[in-house]
């Protein structure tokens, strides 16, 4: 599985660093950084990129 | 976490991000039964804080921005909604005279938006279509009354702006100040001036819409003021869904309340707006987007298993745009008093400002400072500033 973002939707609340900080953070002028992309199924990594997809209010997050 | 409840057959009802998580939630929590959910909107789930930007968009667009798929294999309802809950025979009925039996139950059902009418040109945004038909009208450019100066009604008076229409506000007191305190609320206020919102401090006392479909809509004011627009905006607050409750037993003065792990009783938890959650001296709601996913994981999971589910351990994070100011908020709120400026400016955004209230409340906020909320949250605790 593959996290992606959509750019352009994201506004940097970081709510997905809080949930998923071991695959994204948002770096010091608020851009978010996705640290790890390729996930494997099965893994604590998988349920924490469910976490980040999900709590994004704005849908900029998608895992494919 | 071991599932030790034989479950067999859960039923959710509502399906907004609550209702969503708590699907996810049991799945990923081992539980493999059937289950179903009632989503009273004819859409699938979308994100609810998306609804006062989708004023802005191209009026050809017409989807909501749906939340990501699951793959929670429910059967899903879309379009129907609880009309009954019958407790004892552990059973709902919808509103198309269908029953549904459960053996545990996830109520998550949210709120509406509350209305001074029932006229047609009295707007309220709680849904999607409710956006989309606020929308539609509001591409004609009509003087439109916004009544209610909290985030929503703040956020779609600037959308208002942007598309042109003249917009007057009216709330008591200063706008946003009971959301976030006097400080924000007139930096908000002094926003919605700047771009060239009429704001008036008042209290509603009658709006009077015409019986014609044209024609003006009056709102009298308690000073005797009188307020004339083509279109009115209720943004007074939301009102829990529970009229599908009402016969149920489970309501304690209309209000549906739970115990710090969302149950209701053994076999029935509730999550989202509708659920009242105890407080020191009281029960209170928290209708905000990451209050409704951390309630539905705790419900869901409290259903499951039991006690020993954690408990709700809810920080809260709240945000708003509007007049060209996003302002993000952890901590205490609304909070009283000056802040002091922890950091000024960023590359993209020489005003930015980060503020943080130290003393009884621990408060932190970011005025179009970008920072991610875990950071935030120390801001407010004071163990961290940006370097």
């Amino acid at each position: 599985m593959r996290i992606e973002l959509d750019q352009p939707r994201c506004e940097g609340h970081g709510l997905c660093e809080e949930v998923a900080p071991d695959l994204v953070h948002l770096d010091d002028e608020g851009e978010l950084i996705i640290d790890v992309a390729e996930i494997e199924v099965g893994t604590d990594a998988e349920q924490h990129a469910h976490e980040a997809v999900r709590i994004c209010p704005v849908t900029a997050l998608s895992l494919r | 976490m071991h599932v030790d409840r034989n479950y067999e057959n859960i039923v959710i009802v509502g399906y907004g991000i609550a209702g969503m998580t708590a699907a996810d939630t049991l799945r990923s929590h081992g539980y493999q039964g059937r289950l179903a959910i009632v989503g009273g909107e004819p859409h699938e789930p979308y994100s609810r804080p998306a609804l006062s930007k989708a004023m802005l968009a191209d009026v050809g667009t017409i989807e909501p921005q749906y939340l990501p798929a699951s793959d929670h294999g429910a059967r899903v309802l879309l379009g129907n909604r609880a009309v009954a809950l019958d407790v004892k025979r552990s059973s709902i009925t919808l509103d198309n005279g269908e029953h549904i039996d459960f053996d545990g139950l996830v109520i998550a059902s949210g709120s509406s938006a509350k209305r001074f009418t029932d006229h047609p040109r009295e707007f309220s945004v709680r849904s999607h279509d409710d956006a989309l038909r606020l929308r539609t009208r509001l591409h004609d450019q009509p003087n439109v009354v916004i009544l209610g100066g909290g985030p929503l009604g703040m956020e779609i008076a600037s959308a208002a702006r942007n598309i042109g229409c003249a917009v007057t506000l009216v709330h008591q007191g200063t706008p946003m100040a009971s959301h976030l305190g006097p400080y924000l609320g007139s930096r908000c206020s002094e926003a919605a001036r700047a771009h060239g919102v009429e704001l008036i401090d008042g209290r509603v006392a009658e709006v009077c819409a015409p019986d014609s479909a044209d024609g003006p809509i009056t709102i009298c004011l308690d000073s005797g003021q009188e307020v004339g627009g083509d279109v009115i905006v209720s943004t007074i607050g939301d009102a829990p869904e529970g009229d599908w409750l009402a016969d149920s037993g489970l309501l304690t003065d209309g209000r549906l309340k739970v115990d710090t792990r969302g149950r209701v009783n053994e076999h029935i938890v509730a999550a989202g707006d509708i659920a009242w959650l105890p407080t020191a001296d009281s029960h209170e709601r928290q209708p905000l987007w990451t209050a409704a996913i951390e309630q539905a994981k705790t419900a869901s999971l409290a259903l499951l298993v039991g006690d020993e589910a954690p408990p709700l351990d809810f920080q809260s994070y709240f945000w708003t745009e509007q007049f060209g100011l996003t302002i993000r908020v952890s901590g205490d709120f609304p909070v009283h008093g000056e802040p002091e400026v922890v950091a000024r400016g960023q590359k993209a955004n020489p005003d930015a400002l980060l503020l943080r209230w130290s003393g009884d409340a621990q408060s932190a906020a970011a005025v179009g400072y970008r920072i991610a909320i875990p950071k935030l949250r120390r801001v407010a605790t004071g163990d961290f500033l940006p370097s």
